[in-house]
């Protein structure tokens, strides 16, 4: 999720993430936003994210976030991979007794 | 890969440790900053908007816990807390760290020197390329010459002749080597030198030794078969050891010429470093020469006897054959070779030909003789330190038990305030590995020190000549060893308590930690005393037995006299002596030694009382049958000098000694010992009768003219009763009758010239030595000891035992006696409101403390009891690996229970009468 935010809004600071993430998920998701910053650690320590301060709207000292060319390549192969197993949940979801006999 | 990059990452993440952390405070602040504008900007007042900011953002410090987590490798983190902690912590107890490492150290060190000792003299490999392919023909080794065609149990030396056929006979063997068995002194001298000629060990060596062994020159060349040859020049090789020592790694030595028993050699090449021969022995070689020169140096007996068998094979075989095969052919060509003798066998030999054979084993440690002598005493130090190491473990065991009692009240405070029970326990174990370390270190600096000693005790170095090659470094497998014991000793009594301690709920602890109910917390603690009590008695108990085997033997009637007696050796084939020219020899010795102030009497003998050496013969006595091939008929024998029998102080108890009458051209005699005439006369009166050997073919050669008390002369058996022994004349040679030969020309050599000093006069060596120089000055003495000093010397290993036992016998008492003074005082301790309460109820202090003895005691019996069958155990290995030794002494057992019982007493009553002590109010007020 933070990959695909990143790829599609570019740069974003720890807390625009945050917001995107709920926004996007419509409110649906009510995680703490603290555990964001673990994560985005976690990214970054895998070289999927690259970080620098920069400023922000209101022009405060903001540590941004950016998506690496390894970032990229990883999101879409776990996109990739989600898709395969959404696909492959579906077909069992589509299934009827008489496919089967 | 990106896991790999993120560990590298969590590695270096260390060093930017304060600036991540202020980069995270900003942003948790900026976030939540911007979160309170925004619910600023949805209309919450203030203090609200921040307050949902929060709320929704999270518990904080969990998150920056878990951020840390991820940011480094928690791991090495807390390894690293735990480090400085345990080492703060064992700073703030020094009676403690010292304590437990001085224990360790002293355990670990006397095990790990022990374990060098046994792997370097057990499984020390030869310095030659692969010792792994070696094979050595012979599992026991013999020395140094034997006769005729038979061997009991295995062939295991072996003549030239015999060599030639195997070597040229059996292909599985790239190389097939021989050497001398024994190894002689050479006196040598460097050409054009003016100084006289010193002794050196040397050896002879075929051919292709070296080149079987592998091994190349340093400097010049090494033999090669060419030289092994009849009429080829003859050359030597010296050792690296005495061209570095003795001629300063002079290059102008190779090549240079060298007359070694005043026949001229060259030397052609120096041995690499580190060489040592093909035996591990205490002296090793300086010099090598070819088979082929043996006769031209002259020595005991004539190599190219076919039946004299004095050479040790060793053999490197072809990559791939099976040694087993080989072996078996070898047993066929002997069979053959023997068959080829048969006309020249005796009836003995041809008896026993069906059952000689012979049996290759592993030879890349070389010829075991060293191995085989000290076996056993070897295998008795290792079970004596593992003793040791036990109970110091278990000394250590106890300390830590004690350290973790005390912490308990710490651990349950740590456990209530949220610490994990793993943490801890892991705490635990830091603190106890890091003692076990620096323990296993001092006692590295221990066993290095504690090797040379031991080395040095029992291999005493003789000046000028090699020393025995091992070093007193502890090896690498034995390092890992030692390490290994004390990681785990660490580990195993630091884990206990503490996991103990988290096991308990934690208010429990808080509240009665002086007051614990738990007696079962004392289990391990009073076990651990009992087993050390124990082990500490059996310990005791074999050094006592030990002392005092070693004690009969050295106080033994041994027959000869050892004060005012000082044996001088010399080797007068190192002068080039020929036979024909002995006798006056020794006549104008014993005149120049009988002149120097103070001496009283000067006789020579071929070999001095436990001097280490031993002719043998077998006895065929007149009138009695030829004995068959399975009798024993066994005597050892010497030759002496007229006066011998005075000189060494034996009782001549019927007949005479050897006069001036017993010439060359007088009738053959010979002087016997009481158990020889017991053995072969029987009750009948031996003067007057004669006997011959049986290799003489005649049993009518020696006449008895006397008989002497048992005397002590060979060094092993040193407990059964001495064996027959007869006595023969210098001048007289054993020319036997049928063919004119003479049996034993260099017997004629003799070796020991014992000189006897008055009462109250003292003799210096110099005297002696100049001396001898008017006699002959390149005859060289080659040592000069007290006979005193020379039996001493026969006891050296047993002695040596004895005292190691004694010192880790008292080194576990004194543990022991430490662990019951603290098992006692902590009783004391814990029950201190209780001998408040009884006091307050009128007990007296003897009551009070015979309390608290009775409790150490009920140990120290516990220990007793379950030490004592271990003791009988200990006992009877004992004694059925040295001789001498009553198992079941019962003074020596009892003596070391009351040794045990009295250190223990002190032990405990002192911790006991400290607590009787206490006025009663105190007492009650303790908590």
């Amino acid at each position: 999720m933070v990959l695909k935010t990143l790829d599609v809004l570019g740069p974003l600071h720890g807390y625009g993430i945050a917001r995107r993430i709920e926004q996007i998920s419509g409110d649906l998701l009510a995680v703490n936003q603290g555990t964001l910053y673990p994560v985005l650690l976690k990214l970054e320590q895998e070289g999927s994210i690259a970080s620098e301060w920069g400023a922000s709207e209101n022009n405060r000292k903001a540590r941004f976030y950016r998506l690496t060319r390894a970032g990229r390549r990883q999101l879409q192969a776990e996109t990739h991979d989600w898709e395969q197993t959404a696909a492959i949940i579906e077909r069992f979801f589509a299934v009827k007794a008489e496919d089967l006999k | 890969m990106r896991l790999l990059r993120r560990f590298v990452k969590r590695l270096g993440s260390w060093a930017t440790r304060s600036r991540d952390e202020e980069r995270l405070n900003a942003e948790i602040e900026e976030h939540l900053a911007q979160e309170t504008d925004r619910n600023l900007r949805a209309g919450l007042p203030p203090a609200e908007a921040r307050r949902r900011a929060v709320l929704n953002f999270g518990p904080v410090e969990a998150m920056k816990e878990d951020y840390r987590a991820q940011r480094g490798l928690p791991f090495i983190e807390t390894l690293v807390q735990d480090t400085r902690y345990a080492v703060r912590r064992l700073r703030n107890a020094p009676a403690f760290t010292a304590a437990v490492v001085l224990t360790l150290a002293l355990g670990i060190g006397a095990t790990t020197s022990i374990f060098s000792l046994v792997h370097a003299v057990l499984f020390k490999s030869l310095a030659v390329a692969n010792p792994a392919e070696l094979y050595r023909v012979g599992k026991a080794a013999r020395c140094c010459y034997w006769g005729g065609y038979s061997q009991e149990d295995e062939f295991s030396i072996f003549s030239y002749d015999l060599y030639k056929h195997f070597r040229d006979n059996t292909p599985g063997f790239a190389e097939l080597a021989a050497f001398q068995a024994g190894g002689g002194l050479f006196g040598v001298r460097r050409a054009g030198a003016a100084e006289a000629a010193q002794g050196y060990p040397g050896e002879f060596v075929s051919g292709n030794y070296f080149a079987m062994f592998g091994v190349h020159a340093y400097a010049g060349r090494l033999l090669a078969p060419g030289d092994d040859q009849p009429g080829a020049p003859p050359v030597a090789v010296m050792s690296y050891r005495l061209w570095q020592q003795r001629y300063g790694s002079d290059p102008s030595v190779v090549g240079a010429l060298f007359s070694l028993d005043n026949e001229p050699f060259t030397v052609v090449g120096i041995t690499p470093p580190g060489f040592f021969g093909d035996k591990l022995r205490s002296i090793p070689p300086d010099f090598f020469l070819s088979l082929n020169t043996e006769p031209v140096v002259g020595s005991a007996a004539d190599p190219n006897d076919v039946d004299t068998h004095w050479l040790d094979l060793i053999g490197r075989i072809r990559p791939g054959a099976d040694a087993k095969a080989i072996e078996a052919d070898m047993r066929v060509e002997l069979k053959q070779w023997l068959r080829s003798h048969w006309a020249d066998m005796s009836a003995n030999d041809r008896t026993k030909f069906p059952e000689q054979t012979l049996f290759l084993g592993p030879g890349g440690a070389g010829i075991t003789a060293m191995r085989d002598e000290y076996q056993h005493w070897l295998e008795i130090l290792m079970l004596v330190s593992s003793f040791v190491l036990l109970i110091v473990c278990a000394n250590v065991a106890n300390l830590m038990l004690v350290r973790g009692m005390e912490r308990r009240q710490q651990t349950s405070l740590s456990m209530a305030l949220g610490a994990q029970a793993s943490r801890l326990v892991r705490q635990a174990l830091t603190e106890s590995i890091m003692l076990s370390l620096a323990g296993g270190a001092a006692g590295l600096a221990i066993a290095y020190a504690g090797t040379r000693l031991i080395l040095r005790f029992a291999f005493p170095h003789v000046a000028g000549m090699g020393g025995v090659p091992i070093s007193a470094a502890p090896s690498m497998p034995v390092l890992l060893f030692t390490f290994g014991v004390s990681t785990l000793a660490g580990i195993a009594f630091g884990i206990a308590p503490a996991w103990s301690a988290t096991r308990v709920d934690p208010i429990e602890a808080l509240r009665g930690a002086s007051r614990s109910t738990a007696r079962t917390g004392t289990l391990p603690r009073r076990a651990l005393v009992v087993l050390q009590a124990a082990l500490s008695l059996v310990l005791l108990a074999a050094s006592g037995l030990l002392t005092a085997a070693l004690h009969n033997l050295e106080s033994q009637k041994f027959g000869f006299s050892q004060d005012r007696r000082t044996i001088a050796r010399i080797d007068p084939s190192l002068a080039g002596y020929q036979p024909d020219q002995l006798t006056t020899l020794y006549g104008r010795i014993r005149g120049s030694l009988s002149s120097v102030p103070g001496v009283s009497d000067v006789a020579v003998a071929q070999y001095s009382p436990l001097n280490g050496n031993n002719w043998g013969a077998g006895v065929w006595v007149d009138g009695q049958p030829l004995p068959g091939p399975h009798e024993d008929n066994w005597a050892s024998w010497d030759r002496v000098t007229v006066g011998y029998f005075d000189a060494i102080g034996t009782r001549i108890i019927e007949g005479r000694g050897i006069t001036e009458q017993d010439r060359a051209d007088s009738q053959l005699i010979a002087v016997i010992n009481q158990a020889f005439a017991r053995k072969y006369f029987k009750q009948a009166d031996p003067v007057g009768k004669y006997f011959g050997r049986t290799e003489m073919q005649s049993s009518r050669v020696y006449r008895i003219v006397g008989v002497t008390e048992d005397a002590r002369y060979l060094e092993s058996a040193l407990d059964k009763p001495v064996g027959p022994f007869f006595f023969l004349s210098e001048p007289q040679h054993d020319i036997v009758p049928s063919t004119g030969k003479d049996t034993d020309p260099g017997s004629h050599f003799l070796q020991d010239i014992v000189i006897v000093t008055r009462p109250g006069a003292r003799l210096t060596s110099d005297q002696l030595r100049r001396a001898m120089a008017s006699v002959d000055p390149n005859l060289p003495i080659i040592s000069i000891q007290t006979l005193a000093e020379q039996v001493d010397g026969q006891f050296r290993q047993q002695r040596l035992i004895a005292q190691l036992t004694s010192f880790f016998g008292i080194l576990s008492m004194v543990l022991a006696s430490i662990g019951l003074y603290g098992v006692t005082a902590y009783n004391a301790g814990r029950r201190t409101s209780e001998i408040g309460v009884r006091m307050a109820l009128g007990a007296t202090r003897a009551q009070v403390s015979a309390l608290l003895l009775r409790g150490a005691f009920a140990l120290v019996a516990a220990g007793l009891l379950v030490g004592l069958p271990l003791t009988l155990a200990a006992g009877r290995f004992l004694g059925s690996q040295l001789y001498g030794l009553n198992p079941y002494d019962p003074a020596v057992i009892v003596a070391a229970v009351v040794t045990l019982g009295f250190s223990s007493l002190i032990a405990s009553l002192i911790p006991a009468i400290r607590a009787s002590l206490v006025s009663p109010s105190e007492a009650l007020r303790a908590e």
